[in-house]
């Protein structure tokens, strides 16, 4: 498949877009976990905009491809993504951590339309998308599975269980998206417990792996392109990110994992950023 | 009560090869636990799935098959499933209502001599504490095969006990149909009123007896959904008693002594109970004989604990 200017402005502006959003709820709602938001946008963009086949028009559509957020405090980019495909309005997005039993709570729900499962409780997701692809193999049907986790998510040991039964069984039609920031609550991942060799450890789990720069688009689509990397074998992209990316005060600091901008610092960026009024009429 | 003798993962196992031959869609997933489906895993190998000794894993990939229209069910030792995988129960199934049945086994005491780390006495309570799953602990070979075919009929999370491989007399070997949320009264008293589920019901039968032959006559009633409780027959049955006593293999804290005492003092707060069980402590090494001895869950111990009971009660 041949890559276009177009695909890759067209995928640019939609990760653009997702990462106001991203910006506007969490300032509206003063919470949110904006740094781990910001870093994704490339990569659900380009899912969404060229790789998945979903349908928004009928979000439960059964050959559909699966997308799991398994770091699920990462759902302000999903949220926008999902409401700029159209799974739902896009005022929806004001109702972030904003209303009582709200559909977009702060960690992701299965009753907002588009979202495959409930995650926030890290070390989920691999796991849901083994069942998810072997579901798949038993019906025979072509869909296939993509799972993004955190790169901290990965000091969770249920991540291995999945990732040894996902090899084990051959599942190449599941795909997961580390995303690669470098970054956890409390500290640098290498700071806390080191997860490198990060590519070495995936390959011995026999997963095929490819290490991308997680905001190249192009980059990004070659590597979609290419799955699986090994026939036979789940695959998995690195994608080196930076957690915090297009926000500069936030970007590669420990302490954006969980904050948000104050109304004034949003008001300062606004012009500069061509941010959404707060509150609109 | 029959000659006959039969274990419920026996009866678990052929029940769940029928319900596979009905229907498509019944998978299983075993944590190196596969040998719990019996002839399942030969008959029906495309349909059946080990994750290697990884409860968490095992749950959370049945969760995503029940996403996509399977009917997952899942077995592990009680205690490595309910504790073990507690979170990923709470998050992955019972948050998304998914139709996954958990089926824990060597339950009680019948782990024997395997110790404090398999006695599962704790495992109801943990379910307990999570809402919307469905809680069963069938009192036979008999029941256990009827109650496994109706859990499949109902759609949502289940967790049901089972105990381990040893044969057990069967009590309810008539038995055709199993209805979720009943009890059924077993045998009837007007001296007192015990409610048992899962192996006490056995014990308690048999303290029933040993009380009958002391002139006490009692009123059993086996109960073996735990949640939902059997509301209205324990309305109706507490209408004209001030005791009721409870039974079970299992800790007086979050099983079925819990879930009837937090019933009753709502509705019959009036109503003296005594929860028989086992009281703040682990399970240790011993046989199923020693350790129903050990905790006072004999026939035995249960009727001279009624009795007590009951005098004290007059006082």
């Amino acid at each position: 498949m041949s890559i276009t200017f177009e695909e890759i402005d067209l995928i640019k502006q939609t990760a653009d877009l997702i990462r106001k959003d991203c910006i506007w709820m969490s300032t509206r709602a003063g919470t949110g976990h904006l740094g781990p938001a910001l870093s994704l946008a490339e990569i659900l963009a380009t899912l969404y905009k060229s790789v998945l086949k979903v349908d928004p028009q009928n979000p439960k559509w059964p050959d559909r491809d699966r997308l799991i957020l398994s770091k699920g405090h990462g759902c302000l980019a999903l949220y926008s993504i999902l409401s700029q495909m159209g799974f739902f309005e896009r005022k929806l997005l004001g109702d972030f951590c904003t209303k009582y039993d709200t559909m977009l709570p702060g960690h992701p729900e299965i009753k907002l339309p588009g979202v495959e499962a409930n995650t926030g409780s890290l070390g989920h997701g691999i796991a849901l998308g083994v069942g998810m692809a072997l579901a798949a193999r038993m019906d025979k049907k072509e869909y296939r599975v993509f799972v993004i986790t955190g790169d901290g998510e990965l000091q969770e040991g249920s991540n291995w269980e999945a990732a040894m039964t996902a090899a084990y069984y051959g599942l190449d039609n599941l795909i997961v998206i580390v995303d690669r920031n470098m970054l956890q609550l409390g500290d640098f991942t290498e700071n806390i417990t080191r997860l490198e060799p990060l590519a070495e450890k995936w390959k011995s789990f026999g997963w095929g792996v490819e290490i991308i720069d997680g905001h190249d688009i192009e980059k990004l689509l070659t590597a979609f392109n290419k799955i699986p990397f090994v026939k036979g074998q789940p695959s998995v992209i690195i994608a080196n990110t930076v957690k915090g990316k297009g926000l500069k005060i936030a970007e590669n600091k420990v302490d954006w994992h969980y904050k948000v901008l104050s109304y004034e610092q949003y008001e300062e960026l606004k012009n500069e950023m061509s941010l959404e009024e707060l509150y609109h009429e | 009560m029959s000659e006959l003798k039969k274990s419920t993962r026996t009866s678990f196992a052929e029940a769940i090869v029928e319900l596979g031959e009905k229907n498509p869609d019944v998978v299983t997933v075993a944590a190196d636990s596969a040998s719990r489906y019996g002839d399942f895993i030969k008959k029906f190998p495309e349909r059946s799935f080990n994750v290697g000794i990884a409860e968490q894993t095992m749950v959370s990939v049945a969760a995503g098959m029940a996403l996509c229209g399977k009917i997952p069910v899942v077995t592990s030792y009680a205690n490595f499933l309910a504790f073990r995988a507690a979170e990923q129960i709470r998050v992955d199934v019972a948050g998304s209502k998914l139709n996954v049945k958990l089926i824990g086994t060597d339950t009680g005491f019948s782990s024997a001599w395997l110790g404090f780390t398999h006695l599962a006495l704790e495992d109801m309570g943990v379910i307990r504490a999570i809402p919307g799953i469905v809680i069963i602990d069938p009192a036979d070979a008999a029941e256990a095969y009827v109650a496994t075919k109706a859990i499949f009929e109902y759609n949502g999370p289940v967790y049901m006990r089972l105990r381990g491989r040893k044969e057990e007399p069967v009590i309810f070997y008539k038995k055709k149909d199993f209805k979720i949320g009943k009890g059924e009264i077993i045998k009837e008293g007007k001296d007192a009123l015990i409610i048992a589920c899962g192996g006490a019901v056995y014990d308690s039968l048999k303290a029933s007896e040993i009380l009958q032959s002391r002139g006490i006559k009692v009123t059993l009633v086996n109960m073996p959904t735990v949640r939902p409780l059997d509301e209205d027959l324990l309305l109706e049955l507490t209408s004209s008693v001030d005791n009721i006593i409870t039974v079970e293999h299992h800790n007086t804290t979050g099983g079925l002594g819990s879930a009837v005492a937090e019933f009753l003092t709502e509705k019959r707060p009036q109503i003296r109970q005594l929860r028989l069980g086992v009281k703040n402590r682990f399970g240790t090494a011993g046989s199923e004989d020693m350790l129903k001895k050990g905790f006072g869950l004999d026939g035995e111990t249960i009727a001279i604990s009624i009795e007590n009971f009951l005098k004290n009660r007059t006082k």
